[in-house]
């Protein structure tokens, strides 16, 4: 499995809320917990598009 | 959508995409500091391509992050940047700020991914790109339907791109542009090349209603009469705008204070001063 690369991590934000997000690596997922939105990671590649984000259901 | 369509067929025919990230790279290499953390957006890209060719200048980059529509280290939206303030000290865009709904708001954007003295160097097309097929289309579509409608996306001219730098905050904004002139065999191949450019819909805007094909073959005809070299091709001009601003920082030129001046403008001139109020010349 390809991992995002540390150093872009540390300067990407939510593009809604522009809060920090939260790297959960066993998901693949950028979690935005201000937007209540989850940013997939595919082969290393963070998805930063609104469009393509998983909302969070009320446990996560 | 389109854009990310047209990215398969994108290197076929992307020769003013690479002449635009050699000429950013052309302008970088004039300007001698290092770079840390460099951010390339658009042109799928033909930065990292073209800064490949040039060991010199990527020893001086420390890493590029390469981020576009469609493919990169990284996806994202024009119009919501995912980037902290201040995460870039070097911000490369070739030809592809044409896209954007809000250029205003994207150039802010780009202004706070920057650290403080950190560069913007950006290409865009500009209003004189492809006049000869927008004089044909609009042309062929008053003769057969009566009426033209607008079907060209509004480009930005060289002096609003200044004046929105400015806007948008950046020191020493300035901008200039590049007129190339391609010859086309025929204006359907002309067509074609923007169909695989993945440029189609920046240059004509489609209604729902779309070009009938009458329309097309006399815009054709319109063009061949009207652009054609005595050898027979067919004309398709490209402005290319480059805009350069510097997020602010102390160590950049200064404008003075107003009223701090030393001399009367008057006594440089050798002219008589007026009061407020005064007409000049009365």
């Amino acid at each position: 499995m390809k991992e995002p690369d540390r150093k872009l991590l540390e300067v990407l934000v939510c593009p809604q809320t522009r809060s920090p997000l939260r790297y959960d690596r066993e998901r693949q997922e950028l979690i935005s917990d201000s937007a209540r939105l989850a940013y997939p990671v595919r082969d290393g590649v963070p998805i930063m598009l609104i469009d393509e984000a998983r909302e969070l259901g009320a446990e996560e | 959508m389109r854009k990310r369509r047209a990215a398969r067929t994108f290197h076929d025919a992307a020769f003013l995409h690479h002449r635009a990230a050699a000429d950013l790279a052309d302008r970088l290499e004039a300007i001698p500091r290092p770079f840390k953390r460099a951010l390339a957006i658009g042109g799928s890209g033909v930065f990292l391509t073209e800064l490949a060719l040039r060991p010199g200048l990527k020893a001086r980059i420390e890493s590029v992050v390469n981020a576009d529509l469609h493919t990169g280290d990284v996806l994202i939206d024009l119009d919501r940047l995912p980037f902290q303030d201040g995460s870039f000290d070097l911000i490369v865009s070739p030809l592809l700020l044409h896209w954007v709904n809000d250029l205003p708001g994207v150039l802010i954007q780009l202004r706070r991914a920057l650290k403080p003295d950190g560069l913007l160097l950006a290409s865009l097309f500009g209003g004189q790109t492809l006049h000869e097929l927008r004089t044909s289309l609009i042309e062929a579509e008053a003769e057969l339907t009566g009426g033209a409608g607008l079907r060209v996306a509004p480009f930005a001219h060289l002096q609003d791109v200044a004046h929105l730098l400015q806007r948008a905050g950046f020191a020493l904004p300035a901008a200039d542009r590049d007129l190339i002139t391609v010859r086309y065999a025929e204006p359907m191949r002309l067509l074609a090349d923007l169909r695989s450019m993945g440029e189609t819909a920046a240059f004509a805007q489609r209604s729902s209603r779309g070009l009938s094909r009458r329309v097309l073959a006399r815009t054709s005809d319109i063009y061949r009469e009207r652009f054609s070299d005595t050898d027979g091709r067919v004309r398709a001009t490209f402005e290319v705008l480059t805009a350069t601003g510097w997020s602010p920082h102390e160590s950049q030129q200064q404008p003075l204070k107003p009223g701090s001046a030393e001399a009367r403008l008057a006594d440089a001139l050798g002219v008589r001063e007026h009061k407020t109020g005064d007409k000049a010349g009365a």
